[in-house]
């Protein structure tokens, strides 16, 4: 199998990189750069279990082939961490108990955050609605859409809380 | 956070940093110098064959390949993948007839996606590669599908130790006619004045705990065989490889990996032997081995499905007379776990109601689907489905409200519970059944929604339900614990206990914190895996209810250590003394205090003071222990409240509201306790209206992947309303009872029976899929369409 050169740019930092080019984003990520945090749960974009940020935009990484993503910027749940202070989203999940098993969690955070970027004050339905493709089997989702809800409302710039770790991550 | 104040409030998980960041580990995760990787080649044409030929040459050359291993590589010793066999005594296991069918690799495929082979390589690449080179060829044998098709008497055995395919019935010298229960169920039959009676089907239901089932094995130089795995039993995971493979259990460990998500998926093994039996090939290597999803669904064992025929007797006035039943399960391919759900079911049917007789009667059949195993809820969402129709429509019979009914004849406190024998000690059922009527609105709704005519028509419905905390008397109940004080007041407990995900590590931190009197913060909690001493595992619900009384009885231990030493410094009764704050004071005067430190430093650097010759403080380090057996069950009960709207043009059921009110006896973390019962909603809602494994008439699954097999999503979800009702268990933990399981099964009965208000139809069949709706709307008459062609 041919490789292809290229270069990504995952949580601020930027990797040079050899990828076979029928590797998917999810396998050079967790296989050729050990960044478990995101996680294989169906490798058919049926789960979102995958889920990271390319630029802004919310993809299953098992469904992207490594080889087409050259030049860009990727966001994984990990990448929202600053030396262990969790950001909102990760707090807001914390708060509101919606992490049980945490296999979802990852994609779940990611998800969010591609929600907030886009829709800063969603409705309960829109939350619902984006989450659509991110399978969660412990919580019933209700937690989850509360723990949207409150990364919502504690995103930085939306209150005067917001803590200054936070905010340097989200920028 | 202070001591006294720990239970009963939703402290912050103990893995949730890891969990949001995506640092846990969880199997596949993990990553080991000199790593190998396995594949199982499976069967993936034929759900029962025989292997004919396997010819493994082309697959060895292949390139990056290590090993390869056929059925005569590995041991050719048989196992059971469950570990029921090791939770009964001698003469029960007898009773029950469990028996080793499984083969590491088989020559007689029974079920899709048996294995064959494996292949070891430098990549799971490579290892796929070379699976593609397996030459494999097979004798097609008949498929049977059901029970009704392997009990024919000239099947094909599957083994030949179960004659005529039936893998599993009631033992006679146990059950008496092969049934449980008692009193003359044919004689009260007669008496009765109105008898309902039905056969239901229930479905298989698929866990898809969503991390699949991935392992790492080695056989290190020492000749110590190390497994990684997210099994929620390491200990009988342990005991059960040693005796596959004849090792001594002090060579083999169990690593207990981060685990996401169980219900009953990783009760006891999967595919540990397959992953064991690579590692042995290449020591000092090790071996990873993960499943792709349409694979997991294939190798782990579902929930049971089958036929249920129910009868229920009453009098007019509403009495319960008498209850006949009959479970036949679709067992699947392989024995494991075949006498716990035929028994269960049967259990949590006898637990219910005051019926003064009762027959109930549980088999299972060996058939050519997948496997079935242990599931959340054991037996008791199929019980719920068949049962709680039952009583609803007796209920419209006799003209009884259904929660009234459910009130005035529920069993309580003194009855005996699922086992004869073992009365519940506490029950608050009728406080659910108020305050999730109040809730939803029952009264007025049942009402408003009498006679509907309407093209969308709702209806309100209500189930009830029992269940267990741990399985005492009728399995092993055993729980070793240690807790260690450190030399600077802090404490460690260890315990084999595994956290699927239900945040049982926080709750168990928890109640040791409370016990010593120590800061949440300063006790730590390890899971060593086969490390730790013996523990049977989390299943049954009992985590909280054995494994946190296991904890409190060895912080007790390690308390009663602590002020032994107090006392005599303070020269107060050990009795009059309190800790707080890292002291321990006398209770009639607080300034007559030590600190814990002083007597937990003194005990690990234990000098002789070489001037006076006197030893400084009491010497040793304190570690509590016990070894605890659980010395009851008490069950959880719970009771469910739906709101559902049918349309009558396309046979859709939207639930629009879901109670589920519980009695769990004390919430030790009342966010985790919600978890579960919001968790087990969406379980339930897929029990009754949209999930089932399907199978081709040649046993091949068709719908192995989460688009076609359909799991209530975020928008499918409706309104959820969890109630704690607390009435502290005399026996449970600072008054717990359990909660893992029992938040799915009500939603069950509820939803069917709001179903039954808003049609006046019941369906015996579950998933109450648009399809089945539509033909039963059909059959009664109620066309949709036109109700509304007329209304407009
Ligand atoms: S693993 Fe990518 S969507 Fe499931
Ligand atoms: S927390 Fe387990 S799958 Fe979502």
């Amino acid at each position: 199998m041919k490789d292809a050169a290229i270069t990504l740019h995952i949580n601020g930092e930027e990797h040079k990189l050899n990828v076979a080019v029928n590797r998917t984003l999810l396998e050079v990520l967790r296989d050729q750069l050990g960044m478990t945090e995101t996680k294989y749960g169906c490798g058919t974009g049926e789960c979102g279990a995958c889920t990271v940020l390319v630029d802004d935009r919310a993809i299953n990484s098992c469904l992207a082939l490594a080889a087409t993503m050259d030049g860009k910027r990727i966001t994984t749940a990990a990448g929202f961490a600053h030396f262990g202070e969790l950001n909102h989203i990760q707090q807001a999940f914390n708060d509101e108990a919606a992490i049980q098993c945490g296999y979802c969690t990852p994609g779940m955070i990611v998800k969010t955050a591609s929600l907030l970027a886009k829709n800063p004050d969603p409705t309960e339905h829109e939350i619902r609605h984006a989450l659509e493709g991110n399978i969660c089997r412990c919580t019933g989702y209700e937690k989850i859409v509360k723990a949207v809800q409150k990364a919502a409302r504690t995103a930085p710039g939306r209150t005067v809380k917001a803590d200054a770790a936070c905010q340097e991550v989200a920028q | 956070m202070n001591a006294e104040t720990i239970v009963g409030t939703s402290a912050q998980r103990v893995d949730v940093k890891d969990k949001a960041t995506g640092q846990a580990l969880y199997a596949a995760d993990i990553q080991l110098p000199g790593m190998l990787y396995g594949k199982v080649v499976r069967c993936w044409e034929h759900a029962h064959a025989r292997v004919v030929r396997l010819d493994l040459s082309q697959a060895a050359k292949s390139p990056g390949v290590v090993k390869v291993l056929g059925p005569a590589d590995v041991t050719r010793n048989k196992y059971n993948s469950s570990v029921m066999d090791l939770m009964v005594s001698a003469q029960l296991h007898d009773m029950l007839g469990d028996i080793d069918d499984q083969d590491i690799f088989t020559t007689h495929v029974k079920y899709q996606g048996d294995a064959i082979c494996g292949i070891i390589a430098k990549s799971e690449e490579a290892a796929e590669r070379a699976a593609a080179k397996v030459i494999v060829e097979y004798e097609p044998l008949p498929v049977y599908l059901t029970a009704e098709a392997s009990k024919q008497p000239d099947a094909v055995q599957f083994t030949p130790q179960k004659p005529g395919n039936r893998a599993f019935q009631l033992p006679e010298a146990m059950f008496p006619g092969n049934a449980l229960g008692g009193g003359d169920v044919d004689a009260a039959m007669q008496d009765a004045d109105i008898v309902v009676e039905d056969v239901f089907y229930v479905p298989k239901q698929k866990q898809c705990q969503m991390e699949p089932h991935a392992y790492i094995a080695k056989l290190d130089n020492a000749g110590r065989l190390t497994c990684w795995t997210s099994s929620q039993m390491p200990k009988l995971v342990q005991a059960k490889l040693a005796k596959l493979f004849e090792l001594p259990m002090s060579r083999v460990k169990i690593n207990a990996t981060v685990i996401g998500g169980g219900f009953g998926a990783r009760l006891g093994m999967i595919s540990e032997p397959q992953a064991c039996a690579m590692a042995m090939a290449v020591p000092g290597h090790p071996v990873k081995l993960q499943t792709l999803r349409e694979e997991d669904w294939a190798i782990s064992p579902s929930r049971h499905p089958g036929k249920y025929w129910m009868k229920i007797g009453l009098r007019k006035d509403g009495t319960p007379l008498a209850c006949d039943a009959r479970f036949e399960n679709y067992k699947g391919a392989y024995y494991l776990d075949a006498s716990g759900t035929a028994f269960t079911a049967g259990a949590w049917l006898g637990g219910m109601y005051k019926f003064p007789a009762l027959r109930y009667k549980g088999e299972s059949y060996f058939t050519n689907q997948g496997l079935t195993g242990a599931f959340r809820g054991y037996g008791n969402p199929q019980t719920n489905f068949a049962l709680e129709q039952l009583i609803d429509r007796a209920c419209a019979q006799v003209g009884a409200d259904p929660v009234e009914w459910r009130k005035k004849w529920h069993k309580g406190v003194g009855d005996d519970g699922w086992c004869p024998g073992v009365t519940y000690p506490s029950c608050a059922l009728d406080e659910c059944l108020d305050r999730g009527a109040a809730a939803i609105d029952w009264a007025a709704k049942r009402r408003k929604y009498a006679n509907q005519t309407g093209t969308k028509r709702r209806g309100v419905g209500c189930a009830v339900m029992n269940h267990t905390s741990g399985a005492m008397p009728m399995l092993l109940e055993h729980t070793v614990c240690t807790v260690k004080i450190n030399e600077d007041a802090t404490a460690e407990v260890v315990f084999a206990c595994s956290d699927m995900g239900q945040g049982s590590h926080t709750a168990l931190k928890q109640i040791a914190a409370e016990t010593l009197g120590f800061p949440f913060g300063d006790v730590q909690l390890a899971n060593p895996g086969s490390d730790a001493g013996f523990d049977i595992g989390a299943h049954a619900s009992r985590t909280i209810y054995v494994g946190g009384a296991a904890v409190k009885a060895a912080c007790e231990d390690a308390k009663r250590q602590l002020f032994a030493r107090a006392s005599e410094a303070l020269q107060v009764p050990a009795d009059q003394l309190d800790i707080r704050d890292k002291k321990i004071f006398a209770k009639s005067d607080p300034a007559r205090s030590i600190d814990v430190e002083s007597i937990t430093r003194a005990g690990v650097y234990h000098f002789i003071d070489p001037m006076t010759g006197k030893p400084e403080g009491a010497p040793g380090q304190i570690q509590g222990y016990v070894s605890f057996f659980a010395p009851h069950n008490s069950p959880p009960f719970g009771a469910s409240f739906a709101e559902v709207e049918v349309d009558t043009e396309t046979g859709e059921v939207r639930v629009l509201e879901l109670v589920n009110a519980h009695d769990i006896g004390r919430a030790i973390n009342p966010a985790a306790v919600e978890g579960q019962l919001e968790g087990g909603i969406q379980q339930g809602l897929g029990f009754v209206l949209s999930e089932e494994t399907y199978y081709d008439s040649q046993g091949r699954m068709l719908n192995n992947s989460f688009t076609d097999y359909k799991m209530f999503g975020p928008s499918d979800m409706p309104k959820i309303k969890t109630i704690l009702v607390e009435n502290a268990d005399p026996v449970g933990p600072f008054g717990a009872k359990s909660v893992g399981e029992s938040g799915l099964v009500s939603p069950v009965g509820a939803v069917a029976n709001a179903i039954y208000h808003a049609l006046g139809i019941q369906f015996m069949e579950a998933p109450i899929t648009p399809e089945k709706v539509l033909k039963g709307i059909n059959e009664k008459g109620l066309g949709g369409a036109r109700e509304r062609a007329r209304a407009c």
